[in-house]
């Protein structure tokens, strides 16, 4: 497993792992966003062949990263699961079984449908809104945020037209986000025209994205502002700016 | 049965003869073998009567078979299949037949079917099949995927298959493989006559085979030839200077003045353009510059709405229309009586293709056949030299049939298994005998069989993959409704980009777009489609609106369709005319005046230009050019093989030479050569030249080089379509289907990581080596090079040659590097 690469935020200490995940020291959680467990059921059970290892490899990868970090909780800005409840997902409930000390938190993604009692069944802790621990609140979709609930940030958002514009916003007062959603890539240009694309953790001065944990999903380009920080998954992690 | 003595001739003669018509020698030595229910080749071009050498040859048998009451029989059943690769021609070719019928007053009914075929003609069908039926590919699978399809077949005579040329080398000559074999098989693989209609390609004698592959052996096939010689006129139009350093594309607006011309003093002029977004920007720019041609010329090609299109073919039918602006889309079909001239803009990549556009004027008898040539870049004249030598030396090029196209299969075994159901073994034998899958192997149908029915990888207590079931007594069957309603719209080889229609707010359809062109636009913005400036109001439910606009500035939308790469034979040719140039060249310098083609000599500036910067290179030499510019270190080389075979040709070379030392590239190619471009300098001389092109180890390290990988998912894109692993949407449900989408990228990121031996993976790698990349024509090339003489320049500047690559290209990467140091040196570089 290559290592995580060590980064204070707001006091707090965080990992970034390479497996597409961060851990917070201080709260013992690993945040993590967009597994799309399922997703291979999904498509099989309409007739579509993916193979179904994706699946079994994202569940083992995370059961590493669980051993490794030993966290107290899993923090999931969305997304765990892709769309309504199949076998595969009997394959999660059974892989749950193993951690009963482990706490999952879920704050609701688009594509998390399934039915309330579900969740409670695989003892996962639901928020629909936007979750506040510490100096940290986690949020599925960046955009969700309602301009003026964090005032610095609706600041922020106001003056992005996405996450390119990186008008200067001071870092003090207000929450720092956590969010998933985008899938976000970073794409690396060079002499000679060349070009690379790999997903990344992206660091804004108000909010963060995660990249998606799960390896079927694809990458969005970002843009970030020269004063973000972004870290490339290469699949080391690599400081980009 | 001598034809000339059957009641069936005598009759079908007699009725020609009123109208002061005879049969040609071709159709009736097709009708001779139609009535010996023998199958083969008739080998005519369009317009000169091969669909009655075939019809009226089932005509005339059924005559002879029913000589009393031919007249009056009706509901005789499915007597003659025309498979027609366009649903465009059908209408045309039905109309022929019917008055044929109409005038012998027989009361045989010809259905057409396709996918603009209304659902309550199709319930009629299905009831009472007319006895002639015109059918694409698409629809033919469709017709199998109808329960009690055999039905349909138990009285056929005659198969037609028109334009077999067309559909051979492509994946729909492999539907119409598949279903010949099993129409035969219903047959108990006798009865019906197979019969190809084809123009004239380099092998014509394997097109026959392949198409008669699934008959019974011993039957081998006939050819008929019309010999039928229509001399062809060849003109190029010059440039008044010519530029020493062309680049694609611009060249050909320039010259558009001297179209006006031709235009002119010609009754109907069709101009072919390559691409759709040139043939707009060709339509808009005529009427620029000649206000006058308004109402009297016409924009064809295939994003243009269906009902736009029929109005400008029957405008073209009747002689309204001065010139129309058109693309491949007006290659086949029925021909155009008034068209006199043809203009071919820019290159024509094969001279199959050239010779079908110049075949396209001068129908009436003794007329020439006249084309002119515009180029779109001042090299590109020499393709007119080129072109009208190949055309003396009749190098028609070939077209090669696919081999093992599993996802063509696996779709087929999904339509069979919604209708009938099928049994491994006795499919397997089937099967076997068609060209397309002779060579397939017993493990590769268990993989296929394991992978429609079980999904491939799966963790089996935790899967619910269902498609086809195996059923008790070892029949394959799709039993879902769902699944099965699934299949049927997923029909058919030819995968698209995402499109949009287009629509006018107040009603009526304009066109198609392609949706990654219009999600770049904002409403208010202003593009070209059909001709017209339309202004994006909105998109929704995946149509675009649109309205008039009188803004002068508009974008023309780009579509991603495949570009076709210059052929073998027009490239050889090429390379002989650039033999010539130098050769004249070096005569003129001796003050001699040689006798060349007149484009050699109009381009003998920019010639002279490539020999003081660089080198003209010789038949048999290959002209390498390593140049520094503020980009980085470059690397020319001039094949001229075709784009695809120099995108390989550059992997490979990439490859060799990292090898050597960690080295990134990227890449650029067009038809005449390929670029490398690096920011380190390029380890190639005259010590390791011949290494670096040597044919040995050539499939290895091609499938080694990094490239293949990103070549192979292009292909991925089109096989998980026609495969069934793309799941493009119910029609008019966009939204609904949207947990079932997935980018082909993705679905091959996954495949080929969790599943690298997958049969459609392997599959998109075997297309890669040996269409795409042609392994064959790399390896004569190869071949040829190390016979022959490298010949290295250090030019200072650039040079006329590879001014267009630098320009106009199409960039791969490949590295041999440690990811994370090319990423420390890219940004290094950028700060």
């Amino acid at each position: 497993m290559q290592p995580a690469f060590p980064y204070r935020l707001r006091g707090q200490q965080l990992w970034l792992s390479p497996d597409r995940c961060v851990y917070w020291e201080e709260e013992q959680s690993l945040i993590l966003s967009d597994l799309h467990f399922g997703k291979t059921g999904h498509f099989r059970k309409a007739g579509i062949a993916v193979p179904q290892s994706v699946y079994r490899e994202d569940l083992l990868r995370l059961l590493c990263q669980i051993q490794y970090f030993r966290p107290r909780r899993l923090l999931v800005v969305g997304d765990l699961f892709h769309s309504r409840e199949n076998k595969e997902l009997a394959l999660f409930l059974k892989w749950r079984d193993d951690f009963p000390d482990l706490g999952i938190h879920l704050i609701q993604g688009n594509h998390d449908i399934l039915h309330e009692s579900w969740y409670a069944k695989a003892a996962i802790e639901l928020s629909r809104e936007t979750l506040q621990v510490g100096p940290f609140s986690f949020v599925h979709d960046i955009e969700d945020v309602q301009p003026g609930e964090d005032a610095q940030l609706g600041k922020d958002l106001a003056a992005r037209g996405d996450l390119a514009a990186g008008e200067d916003v001071s870092p003090a007062g207000g929450s720092y986000y956590f969010s998933g959603h985008l899938h976000p890539g970073i794409r690396l240009r060079g002499m000679g025209k060349q070009s690379l694309q790999f997903p990344c953790f992206y660091f804004g001065s108000d909010y963060a994205v995660l990249p998606a944990f799960g390896r079927w999903t694809g990458t969005v380009s970002i843009d970030p502002a020269p004063k973000d920080n972004v870290f490339a998954i290469l699949p080391g992690i690599m400081q980009i700016q | 049965m001598q034809l000339k003595e059957t009641i069936g001739y005598k009759t079908i003669v007699t009725w020609m003869a009123a109208d002061g018509r005879q049969p040609f020698a071709f159709q009736e030595e097709a009708w001779q073998y139609i009535l010996e229910g023998r199958s083969g080749l008739v080998n005519a071009p369009t317009g000169c009567g091969k669909t009655f050498s075939v019809f009226l040859g089932a005509v005339i048998d059924f005559i002879n078979r029913h000589p009393d009451d031919y007249r009056t029989r009706g509901g005789n059943g499915l007597q003659l299949l025309w498979i027609s690769p366009l649903r465009a021609l059908a209408k045309d070719i039905g109309r022929a037949m019917e008055e044929v019928l109409a005038g012998l007053g027989m009361r045989w009914q010809v259905g057409t079917r396709n996918g603009d075929t209304d659902p309550a003609e199709r319930a009629r069908q299905k009831r009472k099949m007319p006895e002639v039926l015109i059918i694409t590919p698409e629809s033919l699978h469709l017709l199998l995927a109808q329960k009690n399809y055999p039905e349909v077949f138990k009285v056929l005579k005659v198969v037609a298959v028109d334009e077999w040329h067309e559909l051979l080398g492509s994946k729909r000559g492999v539907q119409v493989e598949l279903a010949l074999a099993r129409i035969l098989g219903t047959r108990g693989g006798s009865g019906v006559s197979i019969i190809g209609i084809s123009a004239t390609i380099g092998n014509l004698e394997q097109a026959g085979e392949v198409l008669l592959a699934s008959m019974h052996r011993g039957e081998g096939g006939f050819i008929v030839r019309a010999v039928i010689h229509k001399p062809i006129e060849v003109e190029s139009i010059f440039p008044d200077e010519i530029e020493k350093y062309p680049w694609s594309g611009h060249l050909g607006l320039k010259l558009i003045h001297k179209v006006i011309p031709i235009i002119m003093s010609s009754r109907t002029t069709l101009i072919f353009i390559n691409t759709r977004g040139m043939s707009e920007t060709w339509y808009q720019s005529l009427l620029n510059i000649c206000p006058d041609l308004a109402g009297a010329i016409a924009l064809h090609h295939g994003s243009i709405d269906m009902e736009l299109r029929t109005w400008v073919e029957e405008a073209l039918h009747e002689g309204k229309l001065k010139a129309v602006v058109c693309t491949a889309s007006l290659d086949l079909g029925v021909d155009f009586r008034p068209v006199e001239t043809v203009i071919q803009v820019g290159s024509p990549k094969g001279v199959a293709r050239f010779l079908q556009r110049a075949g396209r004027s001068g129908h009436q008898p003794g007329q020439v056949s006249k084309i002119w040539f515009l180029p779109t870049h001042s090299l590109e004249l020499m393709e007119a030299a080129a072109l009208k030598s190949a055309m003396q030396e009749g190098l028609i090029e070939s077209r090669e049939p696919m081999l093992l196209s599993f996802d063509v299969l696996i779709q087929f075994l999904s339509t069979l298994a919604i209708s009938d159901g099928f049994y491994a073994d006795e499919l397997f034998r089937e099967l076997k005998q068609t060209y397309c899958y002779s060579e397939m192997t017993e493990e590769e149908w268990r993989e296929i069989l394991h992978f429609i029915t079980e999904g491939g990888e799966a963790l089996h207590q935790y899967d619910e993959y269902r498609k086809v079931e195996l059923m008790e007594g070892g029949l394959y069957k799709i039993n879902s409704r769902r699944v099965a309603m699934r299949h049927r719209l997923h029909i058919g080889t030819i995968v698209s980009e995402p499109m949009l229609k287009v629509r006018w707010v107040s009603g009526g359809y304009v066109g198609v777009i392609e949706e990654y062109f219009i999600s770049r636009m904002e409403p208010g913005e202003t593009f070209t489609l059909a001709g017209r400036n339309l202004e994006l109001v909105m998109i929704k439910d995946m149509t675009v609106l649109v309205r008039k606009s009188n803004a002068r500035k508009s974008r023309v939308p780009s579509w991603n369709g495949g570009r076709m790469p210059l052929s073998a034979n027009l490239g050889m040719m090429l390379r002989r005319k650039l033999d010539e140039a130098g050769l004249m060249l070096r005569a003129m310098l001796e003050g001699e005046e040689p006798v060349v083609d007149i484009e050699l000599r109009v381009l003998q500036p920019l010639f002279e230009l490539q020999a003081a910067l660089s080198y003209m290179p010789r038949e048999n030499e290959l002209l390498i050019e390593q140049i520094e510019t503020r980009d980085g270190y470059h690397l020319f080389v001039y094949p001229f093989e075709g784009r695809l075979v120099h995108e390989a040709m550059a992997a490979l070379l990439a490859y060799r030479m990292s090898r050597i030392t960690p080295i990134s590239f990227s890449f650029a190619m067009n038809d005449y050569g390929f670029e490398l471009l690096s920011d380190q300098p390029i380890p190639l001389d005259d010590a390791n030249v011949y290494e670096l092109f040597s044919p040995d180890n050539l499939t290895a390290d091609i499938q080694r080089s990094v490239n293949s990988a990103e070549m192979a998912r292009r292909k991925f894109r089109d096989i998980a379509v026609i495969g069934g692993l793309i799941f493009q949407g119910y029609p008019g449900e966009y939204a609904k289907a949207r947990h079932l989408q997935s980018s082909a990228g993705l679905l091959f990121n996954v495949f080929a990581e969790y599943d690298p031996n997958n049969l459609l993976i392997r599959q998109a790698y075997n297309e890669v080596m040996e269409q795409q990349m042609e392994e064959q024509r790399l390896r004569n090339m190869l071949e040829r090079v190390s016979r022959g003489q490298m010949v290295l320049r250090w030019p200072k500047q650039l040079t006329p040659f590879c001014f267009p690559l630098k320009v106009d290209s199409m960039r791969e990467d490949l590295s041999s590097e440690k990811l994370e140091d090319r990423v420390r040196r890219m940004q290094a570089q950028l700060r």
